[in-house]
């Protein structure tokens, strides 16, 4: 199930929170209204924890996670970095890392297996999400673009990659994650999906501009209702090419 | 993609209002006093603006008429000839045009009557001049009166017009007036058009919007079409034979089986046969109407021909597009709008259709090449063994199990900031939720600086653990030093053996200390001639102090090298005062021998030495000036280097800031100018 929502008046949700298989970050706002849609889809099932990197809302794009462990960069205060170690439970494996390339969440993307990382990370920082994640580490681009974090989201059924990425390098980055990809967009023709969609292996939040196309898609891909990856090139072939041509 | 919207032009006064506007501007944003005294340059300047911001002004506010309103060339021709059918091309043309004569009519008055005012010579002249330019231009506006009414009509019934977009994926309804075309859009849109039983209810084109298989289509409901010569249509007909003949949709042809409209089934294939020119290329669907009154099993035989007659028709259309392969099912449908009977089904056929065929054509454009990539789905190959699971919690299946009324509705943080206030009130807590060993700790406030430290910098998750192990090994490590002890301080040395050893050991700490000291500073240290190094000096002081740490009486020694330095002058010489007996008086008649003699003796002023400029011969100096300059450069390399640890002008100095002097008492002038 896709949830549809807003961050104070911007699509750009991916921004502004982090979901993973056991925990899910929301920035703090002016109001309660996003903290409670996730709230009420998650509240019963993971924590759902309201919090500040580096002062920002910017969550979404400063840290990296997976069921496993959580990424923060080195600009987290000591604060923020105790607040979420209470916040999250013990299983989850809370890293501040030293990394010149601080948004994290634009240059690592992940699921609980398999992580991409942009190309320039340090050896160190490799190391670590390897540890601490638990997976795999490649470095990769997505469709020319190192910030593999902003460029491509994925869980562990399945994954939304930028809208220009070609079919071999869609088969090759599918290969790697073993996960089923489609390249697509959100929020009404946004290619940066991360910063429009956020997706855990059974629920996903996208941006309230986001059509019903993109959303049947996302659905189908992330199979968060009976749809399938397939159906894509199936029932939902013509009415994708009728809105993209 | 161009966008008509036609709700946006802006409003056109008429004749009269539009002079008021135009000169009420001219007054207020022009300069308004004047005398008879000015300069005659300035006097026409005066006028010559006011003419001349007049002149702007109507051509701003008519081009601005004349941009906004659409060409009926340039835009789509579906809006072109809707806009024909409507207000007649001719004479909206026509109108148009006449605003742009007076556009320029306008302007050349102005370009006239400027040149006329260059010749003013008086400020009569000049005001007599300009009233006539203004009276001339306000004469063309009330001129073209009419033109501005016609298009003031005109823009505010073009902002009622739909907004239709004439290239997206459109379905539309025809067919003889009162046979359910505007039943059925309602049925399947929200646009709820005025349903009423006679003939033309629907005037104009209706807009709707449907859903299907995740895109939008846009639904037309057009007024009803009587069979009749082309020329003899009125107005009303002729918006939905625009609409057929300009818009790439899918047709629905409405056909009232039952005869309850008033046209037999005869009269509407007759409509259908005389306009079937209009869906060529297009998907038609023949859609039985009213079955509720009438199946079609029912309909006499002659009726049936002419109806199977009008499907093999649209079958050709179906073949006309180049073998979409749907067969018999979709052409001729039956359904009632009064039972929602077939309803869907007809909507569905009609999208399908489009769609199938909007894809066909669009499979074989270019920018099919850039979105292949999109229609396709990535699976992976298996690279490893490695099992990937998936990670969905037991609760998440369960609450799926479970129906929706069973479902409890969590209070969540928004009911909570609606009960106490709402957004920018409520203000909830981060602790709220933190899952610790202990409830009670939630609320608990950690120091964040303690003594000037940062007490994060001090956390370690294992601290308890680190505690317990750094005691273990202390503990063990004084139980090791009570075994074996330093043999040395054992009991076989006498009192004043240990003292001596203590000594020694105190010499080594001190030497080992030294020299750290030393070979830490060794780069920075200033290498320094004993004499100037205070703490190496020799003095007699430093002498005394180690001749007794070696036990020696360093008295004598001192005074040794007391005697043998030299003492102060003043001692020595005879005070001059002595030799009178130690009061001096100043009316002494015998002064001592030494002034005198001294004075006497100063007869003869001493010869003057030559000046070490001046040159003589033989020195193989030009002129006093070249030899001075060698003396001093003599000089300066005579000098020795300053290797003293003195002050010198290369060292940093921080002058006194704040000099007493300058700073305390009153401060009267002058006392804080310390430049």
């Amino acid at each position: 199930m896709a949830t549809r929502l807003m961050f104070e008046n911007s699509c750009e949700i991916g921004v502004f929170s982090k979901l993973t298989n056991s925990y899910c970050l929301v920035a703090i706002g002016g109001s309660e209204d996003f903290y409670s849609t996730f709230e009420a889809e998650l509240g019963a099932v993971i924590p759902v924890v309201k919090t500040s990197i580096h002062g920002t809302r910017i969550i979404g794009r400063l840290c990296a996670g997976n069921k496993n462990g959580l990424l923060l960069p080195h600009t987290t205060t000591d604060q923020e970095l105790q607040h979420l170690r209470n916040s999250l439970p013990d299983q989850v494996v809370v890293q501040r890392i030293q990394e010149r390339l601080s948004a994290l969440g634009n240059t690592i993307a992940c699921n609980d297996h398999v992580a991409l990382a942009h190309t320039d990370l340090d050896r160190e920082t490799e190391d670590l999400i390897a540890d601490v994640l638990g997976v795999e580490v490649f470095r990769q681009t997505v469709a020319g673009n190192d910030l593999v974090g902003s460029y491509c989201s994925f869980t562990n059924r399945g994954g939304l990659v930028h809208p220009h990425t070609s079919i071999e390098d869609l088969d090759e980055l599918s290969t790697l994650l073993q996960v089923p990809l489609v390249a697509g967009t959100v929020n009404r023709g946004s290619a940066v999906i991360a910063a429009g969609l956020t997706a855990n292996d059974w629920t996903a939040f996208c941006g309230s501009d986001t059509s019903a196309t993109e959303l049947s898609v996302i659905e189908s891909v992330f199979k968060l209702r009976e749809a399938q990856p397939s159906s894509i090139v199936e029932e939902m072939r013509k009415s994708l090419i009728d809105s993209y041509v | 993609m161009v966008q008509y919207n036609f709700k946006k032009i802006t409003v056109v006064p008429n004749g009269k209002d539009f002079i008021d506007i135009i000169l009420s501007r001219t007054q207020r944003q022009t300069p308004t006093v004047v005398h008879k005294g000015y300069a005659i340059s300035r006097l026409r300047q005066f006028y010559m603006r006011k003419v001349k911001y007049t002149q702007t002004n109507f051509h701003e506010k008519l081009s601005t008429i004349i941009d906004e309103f659409p060409r009926l060339d340039d835009i789509h021709p579906f809006y072109g000839d809707l806009l024909h059918v409507l207000y007649n091309k001719d004479h909206y043309k026509l109108a148009l045009g006449q605003v742009n004569t007076a556009r320029n009519l306008i302007s050349k008055i102005a370009k006239d009557y400027v040149k006329l005012l260059k010749y003013g010579d008086s400020l009569y002249r000049c005001k007599c001049l300009k009233v006539a330019a203004l009276g001339r231009m306000c004469t063309v506006i009330k001129r073209i009166g009419p033109s501005l009414a016609y298009l003031e009509q005109i823009r505010q019934h073009m902002a009622r017009l739909p907004s239709i977009d004439p290239n997206t994926r459109t379905i539309l309804i025809c067919g003889y007036p009162n046979v359910g075309k505007s039943s059925f859009i309602n049925k399947i849109t929200r646009a709820d058009v005025d349903v009423q039983p006679y003939a033309f209810t629907t005037k104009s084109l209706f807009v709707g919007h449907t859903d299907y298989k995740y895109l939008r289509y846009q639904v037309i409901d057009t007024p009803g079409i009587l069979d009749r010569p082309f020329e003899d249509r009125n107005i009303i007909e002729m918006c939905s034979i625009t609409a057929l003949a300009h818009l790439r949709a899918a047709v629905l042809f409405f056909l009232d089986i039952s005869g309850s409209c008033g046209y037999t089934i005869a009269q509407q294939a007759a409509l259908f046969h005389s306009i079937k020119s209009l869906f060529m290329n297009k998907p038609l669907i023949i859609v039985c109407n009213k079955t509720d009154l009438q199946p079609l099993d029912g309909i006499s035989e002659e009726d049936m021909k002419l109806v199977k007659e009008m499907k093999t028709e649209a079958m050709k259309t179906v073949m006309g597009q180049g073998g979409e392969a749907t067969g018999e099912e979709g052409v001729l449908l039956t359904m009632s709008t009064l039972t929602e009977e077939g309803v869907i089904a007809v909507k569905n056929a009609a999208c399908q259709r489009l769609l199938n065929q909007r894809v066909e054509l669009k499979i074989k454009s270019k920018r099919m090449d850039d979105c292949l990539n999109r229609l396709h789905v990535a699976m992976p190959k298996p690279r490893d063994q490695k099992e990937r699971p998936i990670c969905i919690p037991a609760a998440v299946l369960e609450a799926r199990e479970k129906q929706d009324g069973e479902k409890q509705i969590r209070k969540t943080e928004k009911d909570l900031e609606e009960e106490n206030g709402g957004a920018g009130v409520y203000s909830a807590s981060l602790k709220k939720n933190y899952i610790l060993a202990n409830d009670e700790w939630k609320e608990d406030i950690m120091p964040e600086i303690m003594d000037g430290h940062n007490v994060a910098d001090f956390m370690d998750p294992d601290i308890l653990f680190r505690l317990e192990e750094l005691e273990r090994e202390e503990g063990f490590r004084q139980a090791e030093e009570s075994k074996d002890d330093f043999e040395m301080d054992g009991a076989e040395l006498t009192p004043e053996e240990q003292e001596a050893l203590a000594a020694i050991r105190r010499k080594k700490s001190v030497l080992i200390q030294q020299h750290r000291i030393k070979k830490s500073t060794a780069e920075s240290r200033p290498t320094v001639p004993r004499k100037f190094d205070k703490d190496r000096e020799y003095t007699t002081k430093r002498m005394g102090r180690q001749l007794s740490v070696l036990g020696l009486d360093p008295s004598l020694a001192i005074n040794r090298a007391r005697s043998k330095s030299r003492g102060r002058k003043r001692e020595r010489s005879p005070d001059r005062g002595d030799a009178t007996g130690g009061t001096m008086d100043v009316d002494d008649e015998t002064p001592s021998k030494k002034l005198r003699m001294r004075s006497m003796s100063m007869s003869r002023s001493r010869s003057r030495s030559r000046p070490p400029s001046e040159v003589t011969p033989g020195d193989g100096f030009k002129d006093s000036v070249q030899k001075v300059k060698a003396l001093k450069i003599a000089k300066k390399s005579v000098k020795k280097r300053n290797k003293d640890a003195r002050r010198g002008e290369a060292d940093r100095v921080i002058p006194t800031l704040k000099p007493k002097h300058l700073y305390s008492g009153k401060r009267s002038t002058g006392k804080t100018d310390r430049r």
